[in-house]
């Protein structure tokens, strides 16, 4: 090695001119400052929005609330039980649709696909329905299913399948990540028993990824049941409770759209009723996913 | 050849609980259409999903009889996750098809009028595209920064269970149903925004122009306010994982040289994660730019070009929201249907390079 | 100039050999005119005693030079769990002192506290006094830039910053300093070739740090660290993420480095220090056992733990 090179500079540059630290140590405060009161306005907007959904909510909640049916403005007993009814059928329905078929996509992305150039494309697919607003999901089951019926009619059954349809990426997703994470010693002990594939799979993976899969149904389940735009032009509203699923079905987010939008303060005040119940419906629901992962993965753990 | 009577025999005698199950599910199925019609909707709805659930055991069991079972399922599920393709495909070949009319009608033009007149029958996108991509941008301009501060107090700044507590809380804010967001915007925020933010803003930001106007507390600045704060716990939950990605041994090199938080942030955790970053605003945007119940609820739904924040507009969404039902006319559903397809070309643009830039980001992290 | 480093030699066959050590490159004044500031090591070694106790008290100074660092009943703690027991240790100044010995023993937990780097978790804790230049670094009024930029550190692992070669060195430069373009530049490449790695990386300056070799990474973030001037230099265990060959140049690049910093190098390779320090420190479960020149304490341990150690015979 050249000594020469060693201190090449130094001897002759001398000392280095230091910077500040007072103005240094004054931005990264800043920027703390900054960071906290941006976690406070995020936690402020949250506290605002339930809280004002919960006082305001809360008036309108009582017994006829939830065992009346929808009411025009004025009118004494008005309620939203055919709403709560509506909108917990076309939920279940829609989950019933989505379910298995997610699963089994799920399932072939993670044990079949893998790598393959189909899955990349699937699981584009899949992010690309993710990310389409809800009111287009909305708009094709329109075009395809309700002006397509004999007559045309609004329905239930279209309301659920296009909530169906915003579900089936959600469970795809989950079902892939949640059974990616099986380690696969335990495909390969399985198999090494001569046992099939789809026995493997329904089994032993289900059972292992089962609290991350629930987990991912739920959230999913509370997410589509928050929806309003894919009701709009499908299911619409009702103001009767329902006599089949096969025609207009009363739901509890358009029920809060109409009712929010109309100039009668008592439909207002049912309408915050309703977002009340939508809120800690979904709300609940997601803790409740979340409580189940928690206590799923403990019971992972201590085995 | 006795072998093969023997398991021919012995497949025969497993095919029993199958055919019962076909059975069963062409029955009900039919049994459920029959009941529907004839003033039993709840009996033929139970019989539809009895029908539905003994079709899936139908197919399990199947996979598992046939000599290929494992094959049987593999297509099963393949058939599945192809199905998701198909959907999408099918979804954007319905509105293409839907939206012939107006297409034939206006041509490209559609995307460079301003008209929206469903009196003469001249429809342009202009104006709806115009508050999309304001009040996207005004959503972005504002959870952007805020979403990567409020990353960098959950990752750097909090001790461990605040830092839990605040990201959880944080995140409550995606499951808040965008209705909700809808309806305290216009009942609580934007008369607060009329009352105590716009005024003030007009006096000091009035000079920028884009504030001219009454404050009406409704318009594209209150959408983007809330558009902010949809997207807000999408963007910062990247951000998060994003920054936590960051090995603890370059952190610790950056700080050990005497570098403050903020320096260690910007020079290194910023860099670091500026792809993965890039693909959770992309997220958001795509998230954003779809968004359709609060943002209908405070935009005041005007085919109105104005420069001004204060100015009510419209988007997309909220467009196909309001005028959708009413929309008898055919040139006027058509040029509504072409509407939703402009909207899902752009999310499905967005989509794709978030997911090609995503993918890219994950190579380059595995080489690293 | 060159000299045969045998990596990954047992111990038992090490020792003899150490005793045989030849003068080594820089230190020799006639083969290698150094500045006056590296005076050579082996002569005045004998100043140093040999200390004996668990807490070896402050170490006078080497040729007059009052110790950089001085460790005063230094105890550290993961949230209830101690991990290092009562240290007390000084440090030479332009010497390297080396800590040695099994791994858990605290050899890592102790020299984070140099530079305060334990304090980015928040359950760990340090009681005691670190002294540099006489000031107590553990004090709670010290200003911790000002301390992490005179006590600098280098990694296990390579740790270049997702930037070019040039910028890794520029960031450190520019955060403590006032420069302009072209001073810049001259400190960038001064530091490049105090690290030994100009030579390697002048072509790519603008290429990305995390794309040089291993070896590479480390020196550049050794160039890193000095660009800065610190008066200590941390190196926790450098060369054990890196090949045989890059270790041999940073072994040499130590010795070097001597001239100007105070260097403490964790290792678990005791070759590697017996070839490289002037001081050892022998830790044990939290605790100094024995701290003294390394000839000795590679020759003629007084401990039967230190002995029992570097003999192979456990750890």
């Amino acid at each position: 090695m050249d000594p020469k090179a060693l201190s090449w500079h130094i001897e002759q540059a001398g000392p280095m001119r230091p910077r500040g630290r007072r103005g240094r140590r004054l931005l990264n405060r800043g920027v703390c400052a900054f960071s906290i009161a941006s976690a406070a306005v995020g936690l402020l907007f949250l506290a605002w929005i339930l809280w004002t959904v919960m006082h305001r909510g809360a008036a309108a909640i009582n017994w006829t609330f939830f065992t009346h049916r929808l009411a025009p403005p004025g009118a004494e007993d008005g309620g939203v039980g055919n709403a709560i009814v509506g909108t917990l059928l076309m939920t279940l329905l829609a989950t019933l649709l989505a379910v298995p078929i997610g699963l089994l996509a799920g399932v072939w992305l993670s044990e079949f696909g893998r790598d393959s150039r189909l899955a990349g494309i699937v699981r584009m697919f899949c992010n690309v329905l993710m990310g389409t607003p809800s009111i287009l999901i909305g708009l094709f089951i329109y075009t395809v299913i309700v002006i397509q019926t004999r007559p045309p009619h609004f329905s239930g059954y279209a309301g659920a399948i296009a909530l169906a349809i915003l579900m089936l990426p959600l469970v795809a997703r989950t079902a892939e990540e949640m059974l990616r994470l099986v380690p696969n010693e335990l495909r390969e002990s399985a198999m090494a028993l001569a046992m099939p594939r789809w026995r493997v799979t329904l089994t032993i993976l289900f059972r292992s990824a089962k609290a991350g899969i629930i987990t991912g149904i739920v959230l999913a389940v509370a997410r589509v049941s928050g929806e309003t735009a894919p009701l709009m032009f499908t299911a619409l509203n009702s103001n009767y409770w329902p006599d089949t699923m096969n025609e207009q079905m009363s739901n509890l987010t358009m029920t809060v759209y109409q009712y929010a939008k109309s100039p009668y303060p008592d439909w207002q005040q049912q309408a915050w009723g309703a977002a009340l119940l939508i809120t800690a419906g979904v709300l609940v629901t997601t803790l409740g996913a979340r409580l189940i992962l928690l206590t799923g993965r403990g019971r992972g753990a201590r085995r | 050849m006795e072998l093969t009577l023997s398991i021919r025999r012995r497949g025969l005698a497993r095919w029993k609980p199958a055919a019962g199950l076909l059975i069963a599910t062409v029955v009900l199925g039919w049994a459920a259409g029959a009941l529907e019609s004839r003033g039993y909707p709840w009996e033929g709805l139970a019989a539809w999903v009895v029908s539905l659930g003994s079709g899936i055991v139908l197919l399990m069991v199947a996979s598992g009889l046939l000599a290929g079972g494992d094959r049987v399922f593999r297509a099963v599920c393949r058939l599945a996750a192809v199905g998701i393709v198909l959907l999408v495909l099918a979804i954007l070949a319905e509105l293409v098809a839907n939206s012939m009319p107006s297409i034939r009608k206006f041509g490209i033009g559609f995307l460079f009028s301003t008209q929206w007149d469903h009196i003469t029958g001249h429809f342009g996108a202009v104006s709806s595209i115009f508050g999309t991509l304001a009040s996207t941008l005004i959503a972005m301009l504002l959870a952007g920064p805020l979403a990567l501060l409020i990353a960098l107090f959950l990752v750097e700044l909090a001790p461990p269970w605040m830092s839990r507590i605040v990201g959880g809380a944080i995140e409550l804010l995606a499951a808040i149903p965008s209705i909700i967001y809808g309806m305290w915007g216009m009942f609580i925020f934007a008369p607060y925004l009329q009352n105590h933010i716009q005024p003030a803003m007009n006096r000091w930001l009035g000079w920028t122009g884009l504030f001219s106007g009454p404050p009406l507390g409704i318009g594209l600045l209150p959408a983007g306010i809330i558009l902010a704060l949809m997207i807000l716990p999408f963007i910062t939950a990247v951000a998060r994982d994003v920054f936590q990605m960051v090995p603890a041994v370059v952190k610790e090199s950056a700080y050990g040289m005497g570098a403050t938080t903020w320096e260690v942030t910007r020079k290194v955790t910023l860099r670091y994660g500026a792809r993965g970053i890039a693909g959770g605003l992309f997220l958001g945007l795509g998230r954003a730019i779809g968004e359709t119940m609060a943002v209908t609820f405070v935009i005041g739904n005007n085919h109105h070009i104005s420069t001004s924040l204060n100015s009510s507009s419209n988007t997309i969404s909220s467009t196909i929201a309001n005028e959708f039902i009413e929309a008898t006319d055919p040139i006027y559903y058509s040029s509504l249907v072409e509407l939703g397809l402009v909207l899902l070309v752009m999310t499905m643009a967005i989509n794709v390079i978030a997911d090609l830039w995503l993918k890219r980001l994950g190579k380059s992290m595995g080489a690293l | 100039m060159t000299r045969t480093i045998i990596n990954g030699e047992r111990m038992d066959t090490a020792r003899p050999r150490i005793s045989e050590s030849t003068p080594k490159p820089g230190r020799n004044p006639a083969a290698d005119p150094a500045p006056d500031d590296a005076p050579a090591r082996r002569q005045v070694s004998p100043a140093v005693p040999v200390v004996r106790t668990q807490s070896p008290a402050p170490d006078p100074s080497a040729d007059g030079v009052p110790p950089r660092i001085v460790v005063q009943n230094l105890s550290f703690f993961y949230g209830a769990t101690q991990a290092l027991f009562d240290n007390n240790l000084s440090i030479a100044t332009n010497r390297v002192t080396a800590i040695i010995g099994p791994s858990g023993c605290g050899k890592s937990t102790h020299l984070r506290v140099y530079n305060r780097i334990f304090e980015l978790y928040r359950d760990q804790r340090a009681t005691g006094t670190v002294l540099l230049d006489g000031q107590n670094i553990l004090a709670p009024g010290v200003d911790l830039l000002e301390l992490r930029k005179r006590v600098g550190m280098i990694f296990q692992k390579p740790s270049p910053f997702p930037m070019s070669v040039l910028d890794n060195i520029a960031s450190g430069l520019r955060l403590h300093y006032r420069l302009s373009r072209s001073e810049l530049s001259d400190r960038c490449e001064d530091a490049l070739r105090r690290a030994a790695i100009w030579d390697e990386v002048k072509d790519k300056l603008r290429a990305p740090g995390t794309s040089l070799s291993g070896g590479q990474q480390q020196r550049l973030c050794i160039a890193r660290a000095i660009a800065i001037e610190p008066e200590v230099l941390l190196m926790d265990e450098p060369c054990s993420a890196i090949d045989p060959v890059a270790t041999a140049k940073i072994e040499e690049l130590i010795e070097q480095l001597a001239r100007r910093y105070t260097i403490v190098l964790v290792t678990h390779n005791m070759q590697q220090a017996s070839r490289v320090s002037n001081y050892t420190a022998f830790f044990f479960k939290g605790r100094i056992v024995e701290f003294g020149e390394t000839t000795q304490i590679f020759t003629n341990p007084v401990e039967k733990q230190t002995e029992d150690y570097i003999t192979g015979r456990f750890g």
